[in-house]
Parts: structure tokens; sequence; C-alpha cells
């Protein structure tokens, strides 16, 4: 079963988003808030889900408000979208 | 049939609340005989170490909760053997019975779960 993985704290202080990226499926994704987006344009840590079939997504508000402009593999999604986005997968695992 | 769900409990034992929630809820779930796994990942595997004395930091021993997941029927406990091995945690010394898991094991664990809630 597919699941979204929501993460909000900066993959710079924090090791949620390392746990996460040995958890993921084949199918998962991973939704980017908060300051969660800052990983955004790290190529490092996103090199892990370009290279299966994983996607990566960010919450348009959380990265224009901190002035960031993400890779290309990372999908900039609005509110509407995040919500239609967590009925996409089978469950979603919210790393508070 | 009532969903699978699975638990990470990631903090350890006396930082905050996070731990004993996870727990709560495990108790709270395995008492409602409904089918749980727990996993313990990152700091949260120093939940399972051994003859800790939380009085000496005016905390509720968590061990004899711990020790009461069985007895609620949740005999299904794993912790991640990356976040024991990092910290120096030999998994035949732990408090509990619980399989370490490697980075695939842990990705079949999340993936045939219905439900998984992360503290």
């Amino acid at each position: 079963m597919s699941t979204l993985h929501l993460l909000s704290h900066s993959p710079f202080t924090d090791t949620r988003l390392a746990s996460c990226l040995r958890l993921l499926g084949p199918d998962d994704g991973v939704m980017l808030t908060g300051d969660a987006v800052y990983a955004g344009s790290d190529a490092q840590l996103t090199a892990p889900l370009q290279q299966a079939t994983m996607r990566l997504y960010a919450l348009r508000e959380d990265v224009h408000a901190r002035g960031l402009t993400p890779g290309a593999a990372v999908s900039v999604i609005d509110y509407p979208e995040f919500v239609e986005l967590t009925l996409a997968y089978d469950k979603v695992n919210s790393w508070i | 049939m009532a969903k699978s769900m699975l638990i990470i409990s990631r903090q350890a034992p006396w930082s905050g609340p996070g731990a004993r929630e996870a727990l709560d809820m495990a108790l709270a779930g395995g008492a409602y005989d409904l089918p749980l796994a727990m996993l313990f990942l990152d700091d949260g595997v120093f939940q399972l170490v051994g003859a800790q004395q939380p009085a000496a930091v005016e905390q509720k021993n968590l061990g004899a909760n711990l020790q009461a997941l069985p007895l609620f029927g949740v005999d299904e406990l794993y912790a991640c053997a990356l976040s024991l091995a990092q910290r120096g945690l030999d998994p035949a010394t732990l408090a509990l019975p619980a399989l370490a898991l490697d980075d695939q094991g842990l990705r079949e664990l999340l993936a045939h779960h219905d439900l998984v809630v992360t503290l």
C-alpha cells in the first residue's frame, strides 16, 4: 500500500527526513510543509527521490514565504492540491 | 474487519510526552483487540533499554507499561536495526523482545499496514 509522508521540520536540524527516506516504499510520496520545504532546494536530499518512482511535493505558501526556488524534482502545489494528494495515497503518515 | 495500524514511536523516553503517548495509544488499541504493531525508530529505541531509573528525574516508569504490551495483545514489536546500531544498543539485550528490522524490513512493515501513526 502506498503512503504519503508529511514532513514539517527542517532537515538540517532534525532526523525526520533522513528516517523517512529509509522507510520509503517504491510507490510512496513525500509532502514538504513548513520548514521541511528547505529540503526541496538541497540536491543531496532530493537525489534518493529522483532515482525512484517516488514523488516529492512542497506546499506553495511555505515555499513562497521562504523565498525558495525548489529543484526540478519538486512539484510545488497549493492547499486544494494537497488535499487531493492525501486522497491519492492509501494512507498518510505525519512525521509530527 | 478492523484496519491494521502501525504505531511508530521515535522519541526518547524522558524527553517529552511522545513516548508515553505512543505507548498509551498502543495499549488502548490492544485493549480493544485492534490489530496493532509497534515500531521503535530513531531515539525511540532508547525506550527499550533495561534497568532505567526514571525516578531520578521524577518521572513515572515507562518500562512497566512497555512490559504490559504483550498482555494487551500487542505482540508485534519491532525496532529499527540501524537506530539500535547507531546508538550502540545490542538487540539481544533489550528489555522487550522487539525484532530488529533492516531498511527493507521497515519498508515492508509500513507497506502492509492500513494505517500508520508516528509520534
